[in-house]
């Protein structure tokens, strides 16, 4: 199979795990430590490194070692293709409902 | 943060049945959506054919939709399934008359872009999706309004 890495579908798969979105949420207003992060799940502390590691593989976050903990850090611009995905929507949506305005002006005309 | 809905609010000068007529029925949807087998009757499955472009590839596309909600003159649902994550996503339309018009809320919800199978769909991304969308988004933008467009 054709490496991909550097292509952005690995984004969309980083986040199509909840518990993975679930951490991208946890660090919107800071940087945690895996630990903090752990806390809120019931899961390993490996497993949460793994999914950890699938985000910092993504470009998602980015990871800094604080003492004995390493902690993390979201890179909000890197989820910059999901929101582009949900423009192009918003902009189908734009487009349609100045069609629909358009129609409506059309039929009420005298 | 990765959930998201879309949602818009306008408020015409038409009556509410007069939207309601615009938005429940074939032959206007067919004229400022895509030509449809739509009927206003909850269960209902129909689809709009999103006609293809040559000359910029797109080869067209069936969105596949089902009438969850119907309740003249204000309040319609349908699904709406294109393919990744666009699988059962839900489109509302809300009419309510104030004044002499109509205020419309309109709201496109569901994007949820790891639903069960979602891990395929964007295995599927990877050769095609993105294309497509790109694609899409160009015929889309090619048509009607393009006030949008730099």
């Amino acid at each position: 199979m054709v490496s991909t890495s550097d292509f952005e579908p690995d984004v969309f798969h980083a986040i199509s795990h909840r518990a993975r979105r679930e951490m991208l949420d946890q660090l919107t207003d800071d940087e945690r430590s895996v630990s903090v992060i752990a806390s809120h799940f019931s899961m390993s502390r490996p497993a949460v490194s793994q999914h950890l590691r699938v985000l910092l593989d993504a470009g998602l976050v980015t990871e800094r070692k604080h003492g004995r903990e390493r902690r993390y850090r979201l890179v909000p611009e890197k989820l910059a293709p999901v929101r582009d995905w949900i423009a192009h929507y918003e902009r189908f949506w734009d487009d349609h409902l100045q069609r629909l305005q358009n129609h409506l002006s059309k039929k009420s005309e005298p | 943060m990765t959930n998201n809905t879309i949602q818009r609010e306008l408020l015409l000068p038409q009556s509410q049945q007069q939207v309601w007529d615009a938005i429940a029925n074939s032959a206007a949807l067919a004229d400022w959506m895509y030509p449809n087998d739509f009927e206003p009757r909850v269960g209902h499955p129909f689809t709009f054919q999103v006609p293809p472009k040559p000359e910029i590839g797109f080869e067209g596309l069936t969105v596949r939709c089902e009438v969850l909600e119907c309740e003249p003159p204000s309040w319609l649902v349908f699904s709406w399934s294109v393919a990744g994550p666009v699988i059962d996503t839900r489109v509302s339309f809300r009419l309510q008359p104030e004044g002499n018009g109509t205020r419309l809320f309109f709201e496109h919800a569901g994007f949820d872009l790891t639903q069960p199978g979602g891990k395929q769909a964007f295995g599927g991304a990877q050769y095609g999706w993105g294309q497509m969308l790109e694609k899409l988004s160009t015929v889309l933008s090619n048509q009607g309004i393009h006030e949008n467009q730099p």
